[in-house]
């Protein structure tokens, strides 16, 4: 019979299992494993990870691993043998004692990690020759920190973060709110495509670049990270595609307005979080990952349209974005209906929905910001479009349900301030 | 008067009798019964006829709300109810099992109602199970060869409930002016 185990009980990820066999294994950790290792869910938190390789999802999964640096010690289950350095194989059916041995090793080599961290802060120029080597391939943006925090306290049990702001229902802005967003800008003219052609922004020169960059690393990585911009802090979390932000609306939609110069922008940054960082009781500060990038697209746009968009090609959706969960901006339900339903040019979208080409602008920000929005190859799209839309035999009813619907919108959901 | 009405449909517990009361001008008249199959494991009253709510339209008109039963033993009535429809909500339970494979039984089930007509998805449940998210809904349209709204939804909140049906309808006709 086994003894109970009395050392530490390891912090351990199930990675790439469906539902059951997790079940499965978390019970086989916690009874004949002795709780040599308990399973939790973020995978930040994790002190290592086990993958299932025989599963499609764990293939994919292990295959990625593979293709990049193992940040935590890694179980890979399988009837193959797989053998590589860094890796612990254990071969199915799984046996107690080869689970526990492994999980040895990894308690020992944990250990000695954590003792040569600790040399590793007495002497900073470790770092800094970690740091060089390390530097992002994919962002303009630097890393300055590699090293992982050895004790991560940003853990948020997963019901409380359920009550959290991201599962709220989408904010409406309406004309009037929208008028207060775009102030300082010169109104846009329908007819004078050449004041339409220059009203772009360049996402990049603004705060919306840097965050989507730091997105794109911390997902290619699939690392949570700090994005330090001398603001407020920002922590990126892919796997639960959400981002940590310090700030309200308020103060990041007039951040977001401002363009960001030289001098600033070499300060911004990310990292791997700072270790001390205990973001407990701050639920509220949770927010979809996808809808904080619509937000600041919307917010930085102001009713302009970015720049890598040609606005006399045509432009389609990919797929509907989720609007319950988005700013809904001024006729963005139309715009989306006619862009999955044909490729249209921007220039002539506001004139094929008699709406102010800004109201246009604003929601193909936001699209593209989401990657939802593409341009169309296909020119002849453009011209074969009518200069009206067919209507529906239906649309005096359909638009006096509309109506009643807009009438029907909570209090508070319809601001009139760009939130 | 014209008679005009929307549908709601989905798998048992998705939420449709509590969207049609979210929208609904009268209190919504329901034919809820304690279920006594397997419906029992996932809500204590499953409806068993239908739903029926009222939206009150400028010019008197009426917009007629419909929920259909979810129990798949009651099929026979959802080609009646469609009769006449303008559109289709199609609610799903992200708790369940396999909502895709709930997604494609009610698409096809309604497939000829949606050809002539339009449908919107509106997936529930997502706070308490955040996987699948709403790409991989899209990914299993697309794989259908649709391009339809799929929204993250609340059935308790009107707001979720009324840009869903306004999605549907401006996918009718986007050149809808309110």
């Amino acid at each position: 019979m086994l003894k109970k185990s009395t050392k530490e009980t390891l912090k351990v990820v199930l990675s790439g299992m469906d539902e059951r066999t997790r079940k499965t294994l978390t019970l086989y950790l916690h009874g004949p494993c002795k709780a040599a290792g308990v399973t939790i869910v973020d995978f930040l938190e994790a002190d290592l990870e086990i993958i299932d390789a025989d599963l499609r999802e764990g293939r994919l999964l292990l295959s990625k691993r593979f293709s990049e640096t193992l940040h935590r010690p890694l179980i890979v289950l399988s009837l193959q043998e797989i053998s590589r350095e860094g890796v612990f194989y254990i071969k199915k059916p799984v046996q107690v004692e080869s689970m526990l041995a492994a999980l040895d090793k990894i308690r020992t080599q944990l250990r000695q990690l954590q003792q040569n961290r600790s040399i590793a802060s007495a002497k900073p120029g470790l770092l800094k020759e970690k740091e060089s080597s390390t530097n992002s391939r994919t962002s303009p943006i630097t890393n300055h920190q590699v090293s992982e925090p050895t004790k991560k306290q940003l853990e948020v049990d997963a019901s409380e973060r359920n009550k959290s702001a991201k599962h709220q229902t989408a904010m409406q802005l309406s004309d009037k709110g929208f008028s207060v967003l775009s102030a300082g800008l010169e109104p846009l003219d329908i007819n004078n495509i050449e004041q339409l052609k220059r009203a772009a922004y360049n996402p990049k020169e603004y705060f919306q670049g840097f965050v989507q960059s730091a997105i794109k690393v911390a997902k290619d990585r699939d690392q949570v990270l700090q994005l330090h911009t001398g603001w407020k802090l920002m922590l990126i979390l892919p796997r639960s595609n959400e981002i940590w932000l310090d700030a309200d609306d308020k103060q990041l939609r007039a951040f977001s307005g401002l363009a960001i110069n030289k001098n600033s922008s070499k300060k911004m940054s990310i990292s791997w979080p700072d270790p001390k960082l205990i973001l407990n009781g701050a639920l509220d500060k949770f927010q979809n990952m996808e809808a904080i990038v619509w937000k600041l697209a919307c917010w930085t746009s102001k009713g302009r349209y970015p720049r890598h968009i040609d606005i006399e090609r045509p432009v389609y959706l990919k797929q509907w974005p989720n609007l319950t969960r988005l700013v809904v901006t001024p006729h963005a339900l139309r715009i989306a209906a006619l862009l999955i339903d044909k490729p249209v040019a921007p220039i002539k979208i506001a004139g094929l929905l008699h709406i102010k080409p800004e109201y246009v602008f604003v929601f193909i920000s936001a699209a593209s910001a989401l990657g939802l929005l593409k341009q169309s190859d296909r020119n002849a799209d453009c011209d074969i479009l009518p200069p009206e839309l067919k209507p529906n035999r239906n649309k005096s009813l359909l638009s006096r349900i509309i109506d009643k619907l807009r009438v029907n919108k909570l209090n508070g959901l319809d601001s009139n301030e760009p939130i | 008067m014209s008679q005009y009405k929307i549908i709601f449909t989905g798998p048992v517990g998705a939420g449709k009798t509590t969207a049609i009361q979210s929208i609904s001008d009268i209190a919504p008249i329901k034919t809820d019964a304690a279920a006594s199959d397997m419906t029992k494991s996932r809500k204590a009253g499953t409806t068993v006829a239908m739903d029926y709510g009222v939206m009150n339209l400028a010019g008197g008109e009426k917009l007629h709300l419909y929920g259909t039963p979810g129990q798949e033993r009651f099929d026979f009535m959802w080609d009646i109810l469609t009769s006449g429809g303008i559109g289709l909500i199609l609610l799903l339970d992200n708790t369940r099992t396999d909502p895709f494979q709930d997604m494609k039984f009610f698409l096809e089930a309604f497939s000829d109602f949606i050809e002539k007509t339009q449908v919107a998805i509106g997936v529930t449940q997502m706070d308490l199970s955040s996987r699948p998210v709403i790409n991989d809904y899209h990914k299993k349209l697309k794989e259908m060869d649709m391009n339809i709204p799929v929204f993250t939804v609340d059935a308790r909140v009107k707001n979720d409930v009324s840009l869903l049906i306004q999605a549907l309808l401006y996918s009718l006709d986007p050149g809808l002016e309110a």
